[in-house]
């Protein structure tokens, strides 16, 4: 099984190649195409995941929510105190947040709000309370993320924002700074304000939060208190880190099937496309079949040979779209598909994909292109190894 | 040597039109003979040479070279045998013309995978006796006539095989290089070797290296 | 029902198997029934044609197959990240009913398709093709076990619910579990130990006597107790942990992916003993299968051996 490189052979394949110029080079171009827009989207997807798990590291081990009829409910805010006596939990904290709705400009703002005295459950938040002037005026203040202000600045609001409350009056808040949180996904749409200001526009009582929480010592043990406070509180939600994350990991799993599935009906037409092309024989090369076949070629040989032809075409093609894709995505930063996988809200966020290289993406890939490729060209290599050199040779 | 036993060889082009190449055909080609297939066009000449170098199957009867059934051969083995036994020249050459002098002459070589020194000793050996050694990197398209010729005479000589065919070999040649092709077969009739040729040219006619002249008409040896 | 792009891809690929499996299984029949070298009518040559086509895609099959059990297996490991209680692909194999099966088959079939190949160009070296109608009968048998396979690995992935718990291979492979595999744990270690080192004695002495089809039985016979040991002992030298049994997590990074050696070895080397029995062929071909089984074979052996004697090297005592 051990036999030596056929050289000769591969040589070969490569002037054969060379002579069907135009043939192979529209296919090369076609299957690089392909595996370039592929490879791009896994490539973009992985970033991103990478992205959204650091953040999901960055957020609390547990967050306790309400559930009433189903849907979430604002959360007493003593309940702190008894997950505090839960043994293994270090911290609870009840936040208070929720999303305005900025109907001029068609966005949603996350509002979060902060006491000054309290620990922040966030290093950003923690910088935004000890260095703006977010507490130090007497009025409402805030500060917003970059995507804000200038969504904010668009609809002519340079220094403060008026918040329409629920019972329909106004009420002003001023800018006082502008900041950026630990990744860019999270912090282009948030506005930090007091505890206070946030309850207020959105009409909770002060007995009230929207959720709880919970920091924990030992983060093996999370599942173990998560079950302890579902006790304590049977009409709550939990919700872990780790179930975050595999969330993100279903739906950017769910996104990439999407595109999979187009992809593959793409491959499809591809895969006609090539068996087409490749059954397509002029007589220039049936004729050369069989002059090969009658100065002593196989058919195992010729079958070899088309066989290195195949597999050099798509390699070939496999590597450049590969490479294509890497600059496209870490040099060029994807413009236009990177727009299709993080477009939630109107506040994209231009931030920067970082480099992650997985050697399963390239093997998965490479699954998807250069089989598939060989495949669509069994049938047609083998009616050409099979033609009879008589009478291709008259 | 060569020995075909009551051959017949005959073509289904459709349904109700056959086409009967060979009729009941026998001869033999003894060792070292070099045999002349004289006769027109459709006479069944070609289809001989296709049936020694098993590129083609008799319909029925049996092709014998060197004691061996070659008639029945699989496809594979007939290859085989065709490379390292027949040289065959065809009437067109069949070279592949964006291919050099060389990469044509070792193409029988390329799926045996051999040793470079091996290969390169073949190459020149071929390529010296026939005269080609200088255009060796030239591209065949490049090459006149008469040279492209002796690129075909080595292609079929480099696996040093034991039979020589060729087809109509002076069909496209003036009378210059159809007696330079003539002088190449006097070196090969002194390296013994077999050879068989299919042609109508009158050259060949009582030529002094001929052993024998077989007469072939509409399918049938006279 | 769980659809990353790795499951897709591997749908993908199964469905194109699948296709070109059936055409091969069609010319198989065709060739069965029809195969006669004697005659010389068209038909037959049809079918020397057409056998050049059912062989390529067998062996198309192969090559693809093998590297894409690989990915299988990582796969499978991918997934366990999203399965709770998993930690590698033992838990994601006993998610399932299915699970356990298909891998066993997967294993089955990469011997049964290795053996066709090894069947095949041996067949082709010979003028009369003696083994033809052979080699497309055996075909024909394992083109059931290769569809069977595809479709269980489809119900497989599609039965998967990241919802539901699943076992950590230390319940699976522990003496505890109610699973089929505990019960090899209730055999003597000891016992396993001197059979796998006896009949890889065997092996070698078989070897010497060229005793084929003895060479052959006792490779088939390695197969499993080298599997079994391998849970059992030697498994948990290479974790260094006396109750770490699974033999999937020596395939990850943390383990320097030496599970992938160590069954490579062990596939080569027996596969090979049982072509040395069961493909006839010239002799310096079997004795080139009769060296690389040895060879193989010695090689897992002394790997797995290493393990142990490190351990103990280092440590100064057993686990």
């Amino acid at each position: 099984m051990r036999k030596k490189i056929n050289f000769y052979l591969i040589e070969y394949a490569i002037n054969a190649i060379l002579r069907q110029k135009y043939k192979n080079i529209f296919i090369a171009t076609t299957l690089t195409f392909l595996i370039f827009l592929l490879t791009s989207i896994f490539f973009i997807t992985n970033s991103i995941k990478y992205e959204l798990n650091s953040t999901v590291d960055a957020l609390p081990e547990i967050v306790v929510q309400k559930i009433k009829a189903g849907r979430h409910y604002d959360i007493e805010t003593h309940a702190t105190e008894e997950i505090l006596a839960i043994t293994g939990v270090v911290d609870a904290v009840a936040r208070v947040w929720g999303y305005y709705y900025f109907e001029n400009a068609g966005v949603n703002f996350s509002l979060v709000g902060v006491d000054e005295f309290e620990a922040q459950y966030k290093e950003s938040l923690q910088r935004v309370v000890e260095t703006s002037e977010l507490m130090n005026t007497q009025d409402s203040s805030m500060v917003v993320g970059r995507g804000v202000k200038d969504t904010m600045q668009k609809n002519y609001y340079k220094d403060y924002f008026n918040f329409i409350k629920p019972d329909g009056t106004l009420k002003r808040v001023d800018l006082v700074g502008v900041f950026d949180g630990d990744t860019q996904l999270e912090s282009n749409d948030i506005i930090v304000m007091s505890k206070a200001d946030v309850r207020e526009i959105f009409d909770m009582r002060e007995s009230m939060a929207t959720d709880i929480v919970v920091k924990v010592s030992n983060p093996d043990e999370v599942a173990t208190i998560a079950s302890k406070i579902k006790l304590v509180f049977p009409d709550s939600r939990i919700i872990t880190k780790n179930d975050l994350k595999i969330s993100y990991q279903n739906i950017f799993d769910y996104k990439s099937g999407i595109f999979l599935a187009l992809f593959v009906v793409s491959l499809f037409t591809f895969f006609i496309i090539i068996y087409d092309k490749a059954s397509g024989l002029s007589s220039e090369e049936k004729r050369e079949i069989g002059i090969l076949k009658a100065i002593g070629w196989r058919v195992d040989d010729v079958l070899k040979e088309k066989f290195y032809e195949g597999f050099i075409i798509s390699f070939f093609s496999y590597m450049i779209g590969v490479i294509l894709a890497v600059g496209f995505v870490y040099i060029f930063q994807a413009p236009l598909l990177q727009n299709i996988f993080t477009g939630y809200s109107q506040l994209k966020t231009s931030f920067e994909l970082p480099f992650i290289f997985d050697v399963q993406t390239l093997f998965l890939v490479f699954f998807l292109s250069v089989p598939i490729y060989i495949a669509a060209t069994i049938i047609p290599s083998w009616k050409i190894s099979t033609l009879d050199a008589d009478e291709v040779i008259r | 040597m060569i020995e075909l036993k009551n051959v017949t060889k005959s073509y289904e082009i459709n349904k109700n039109n056959i086409v009967v190449a060979l009729n009941d055909v026998s001869m033999k080609i003894g060792e070292g003979e070099l045999v002349v297939l004289r006769g027109a066009s459709g006479s069944g000449k070609s289809s001989v040479l296709s049936l020694i170098a098993a590129l083609s199957k008799p319909t029925t009867g049996e092709v014998i070279v060197d004691t061996k059934q070659i008639s029945k051969l699989p496809d594979n083995f007939a290859s085989e045998y065709r490379r390292d036994n027949i040289g065959f020249v065809f009437q067109k050459y069949n070279l592949i013309t964006t291919l050099s002098v060389k990469e044509n002459i070792l193409l029988p070589l390329v799926p045996l995978n051999p040793d470079p020194d091996d290969a390169d000793e073949k190459l020149t050996r071929v390529m010296e006796m026939f005269k080609i050694s200088h255009k060796k990197d030239a591209i065949i398209k490049n090459l006149s006539g008469g040279e492209q010729q002796r690129v075909a005479i080595a292609r079929a000589n480099v696996n040093e095989p034991k039979i020589i065919i060729a087809d109509e070999p002076t069909a496209n040649l003036d009378e210059k290089l159809s007696l330079h092709f003539i002088e190449m077969l006097k070196e090969l009739k002194k390296l013994n070797k077999t050879i068989v040729i299919a042609t109508h040219d009158p050259l060949f006619f009582g030529l002094d290296i001929v052993d024998r002249e077989i007469e072939m008409h509409n399918g049938a040896i006279i | 029902m769980i659809l990353t792009p790795e499951v897709l891809a591997i749908f993908i690929l199964n469905t194109i198997f699948a296709f070109f499996g059936i055409i091969a299984f069609y010319l198989s029949v065709k060739i069965y029934l029809n195969w006669d070298l004697s005659s010389t009518s068209k038909a037959q040559y049809r079918l020397e044609k057409q056998s050049y086509l059912a062989a390529t895609i067998i062996k198309f099959i192969f090559i693809i197959k093998v590297p894409l059990f690989l990915f299988f297996v990582f796969t499978l490991d991918k997934i366990s990240n999203v399965l709770t209680g998993a930690m590698c692909g033992a838990g994601v194999v006993d998610a399932t009913d299915t699970g356990t099966a298909l891998f066993v088959l997967k294993i089955i079939n990469l011997y049964i398709f290795a053996y066709w190949i090894a069947l095949h160009n041996e067949d082709v070296k010979h003028e009369k093709q003696p083994f033809l109608k052979q080699k497309f009968a055996f075909f024909i048998i394992a083109f059931f076990l290769f569809m069977a396979e595809l479709v269980i690995e489809g119900v497989m992935f599609g039965s998967i619910e990241i919802d539901k718990m699943v076992s950590c291979c230390g319940t699976l492979y522990s003496s505890t579990s109610t699973s089929a595999i505990s019960s090899i744990f209730a055999l003597d270690t000891s016992l396993l130990l001197y059979m796998f080192y006896g009949i890889f004695l065997l092996i070698v002495v078989f070897y010497f006597l060229k005793n084929k089809y003895l060479f052959a039985i006792s490779n088939a016979l390695f197969v499993p107790i080298s599997l079994i040991t391998l849970i059992v002992f030697f498994g948990t030298y290479i974790y260094e942990l006396p109750s770490h049994h699974c033999p999937f997590c020596f395939l990850q990074s943390d383990y320097y992916f030496v599970g992938y050696l160590i069954y490579t070895l062990l596939f080569l080397g027996t596969f090979y003993g049982l072509v040395v029995g069961f493909v006839e062929s010239k002799k310096e071909d079997k004795l080139k299968s009769y060296k690389m089984s040895l060879i193989f074979n010695s090689l897992y052996v002394i790997l797995l051996t290493s393990f142990v004697m490190i351990y103990f090297i280092r440590n100064g005592v057993w686990l």
